[in-house]
């Protein structure tokens, strides 16, 4: 059953379209949103959690239409904004119990406990937050999105300005919520963390889905491998079976390819058949990244920096 | 009901472990009290400081109540109401867990402002009228708080609302009858002043500290209240960030 289902959502800041018509349907998943900056992904996520009303289509949380019955929305989920919004002068505790019991849940103090056990904060719940590190302050917003057992958890932006450990370890939890039967919704512009962690990822461009399915189908649609030449000479045209040349840099040629191994020797043939000496030669595998420049292209592509309607997009978002 | 508690505790809480801010705000109506009320001279009365008391005890509601629309820009700036907004309980009881916090504070401090008026000379009523005069003040710390903070809600940022407050809660307060009888008053300003809540609350003060207990002012105070209440209940319940 599908728990999270958008038809034609769409909507306006004045005369900027910042989400357009996107049909969704996400299941018990870890389902990331990935865009660039002003892609419209917080806007869905504010729509998605009663916090923002659709200019057009419409939305279901857990069955319910979010503007009709936005109550019963909100009842079934829990939603960590991108900034982070902590009290710092109440304890870490203090800070999870307003959010039990604005909850409503029984034994909010038991239910505290757990969550702040849960979350590997129990020995410092009682100092005050302002002594919280980054990471620390992450899993606390964590704690108070997990003392209801929502079904639904909203994150936006989960990992921003984390270092790696610290991301590493909302990630183990975010997983660890999955198994246990929850869904989770997410936005992120780390696509290697996506790559690893999401079960399907959706990207989103100008407000419009450009491509969606697991992190490996959106792989294997642009070619498994990406190789990289760098050579000196004017290189000509190319033609190789299962060979797409992506880009010319200067002197560097990036290729895709289906099977690395296999593209490596026809390109390196095909090089020096065109008479061009080889610096270096190098083949991984594709990411989510190559993905993304893919279907979203590079920032210089992008129509011309709109700076009042970029403002606007901050300002709202 | 149990979740605008919980907003109560929130903001008292953190206004509590402010430390020097619980101070400050006490600084301008004792300011009001002691450089004007104590000095300025005046023609009409010889014990000015007893006259204006009224008047800056609900100034400092007035004040109070209108700094207060500050912890809701706060808490759109800095990200809670996105939190709070989408949480199942009430989103009314934001809005009347801050209207608490705002009048429970500023009869906390007018109460100082008493204490202080009291030292300065200011003869205290009797038990009846004390109980009306604090009466009096948090029905107008409601009406004001519940303005403030639908107004903030409205607001984009501090300066925004910087502006709106000082806007409003100056003039509102010169424009009253908290700083001279009406009948000192030049024509034009007596019909403003009579038309102006802050004047309702001071002159109902004002007649407990005479000793007459006069209803009527809190009757119009308090549905001026609940007018506003229900305007920002409703602005509330459809809120969008």
């Amino acid at each position: 059953m599908s728990v999270i289902v958008t038809e034609n959502l769409t909507r306006y800041y004045k005369d900027l379209c910042a989400v357009d018509h996107v049909d969704l349907e996400v299941g018990r998943e870890i389902f990331g949103l990935l865009g660039p900056n002003g892609a419209g992904k917080s806007t869905i996520v504010k729509m998605l959690t009663t916090l923002l009303r659709p200019s057009d289509g419409r939305a279901c949380v857990c069955g319910h239409d979010v503007v009709k019955d936005a109550v019963r929305v909100r009842e079934s989920i829990s939603y960590v904004p991108q900034e982070m919004a902590l009290d710092i002068k109440l304890t870490g505790r203090e800070n999870v119990v307003l959010f039990a019991r604005l909850y409503g849940v029984p034994n909010a103090r038991d239910r505290t406990d757990e969550a702040l056990g849960l979350l590997g904060l129990a020995d410092r719940a009682d100092e005050l937050v302002r002594g919280y590190s980054g990471g620390m302050r992450r899993r606390l917003e964590l704690a108070q999105a997990l003392v209801h057992e929502p079904r639904v958890l909203f994150l936006d932006e989960p990992t921003l300005g984390l270092d790696v450990a610290a991301r590493e370890k909302i990630w183990e939890h975010v997983h660890a919520l999955k198994e246990k039967g929850m869904t989770i919704f997410m936005t992120t512009h780390y696509m290697d963390e996506a790559d690893r962690y999401c079960d399907r990822v959706a990207i989103i461009d100008r407000g419009k889905i450009s491509a969606i399915g697991t992190p490996q189908g959106l792989k294997g649609e642009i070619g498994r491998s990406v190789v990289t030449a760098s050579v000196s000479g004017e290189p000509g045209a190319f033609s190789l079976e299962g060979v797409r040349l992506l880009k010319v840099d200067d002197h560097e040629l990036v290729f895709m390819a289906g099977d690395g191994a296999d593209a490596l020797a026809a390109i390196s043939q095909e090089l020096k058949r065109q008479g061009l000496e080889i610096h270096s030669l190098s083949v991984r595998e594709t990411s989510l990244d190559d993905v993304f420049l893919q279907k979203v292209g590079t920032p210089e592509d992008r129509s011309a920096f709109d700076g009042s309607k970029y403002r606007l997009m901050l300002r709202r978002r | 009901m149990k979740s605008v508690y919980e907003y109560f505790l929130r903001d008292l809480k953190k206004w509590l472990r402010g430390r020097v801010f619980v101070l400050t705000a006490l600084i301008m109506p004792a300011a009001w009290l002691v450089f004007v009320g104590m000095a300025l001279p005046t023609r009409f009365t010889d014990n000015y400081v007893g006259f204006i008391t009224p008047g800056i005890l609900v100034m400092t509601m007035l004040f109070s109540s209108f700094q207060g629309g500050s912890l809701m820009i706060f808490d759109k700036v800095l990200g809670f109401m996105n939190k709070f907004l989408a949480l199942p309980s009430p989103r009314e009881s934001i809005l009347f867990g801050k209207i608490a916090f705002i009048t429970f504070r500023g009869l906390l401090q007018a109460t100082v402002i008493l204490a202080l008026a009291v030292l300065l000379g200011v003869r205290l009523p009797g038990i009846a009228e004390l109980v009306f005069i604090y009466l009096t003040l948090g029905v107008f710390g409601v009406l004001g708080a519940a303005t403030a903070t639908t107004i903030a809600l409205k607001v984009d940022d501090h300066d925004g609302y910087a502006a709106v407050n000082s806007m409003i809660s100056m003039p509102l307060f010169f424009a009253s009858s908290a700083l001279m009888p009406y009948r000192d008053m030049p024509e034009w300003l007596r019909v403003l002043a009579s038309m102006n809540p802050v004047s309702f609350a001071t002159d109902t003060v004002r007649s407990m500290f005479s000793g007459t207990i006069e209803i009527g002012g809190i009757a119009v105070l308090a549905v001026l209240g609940l007018i506003v209440l229900g305007v920002s209940t409703y602005m509330f319940r459809q809120a969008t960030v």
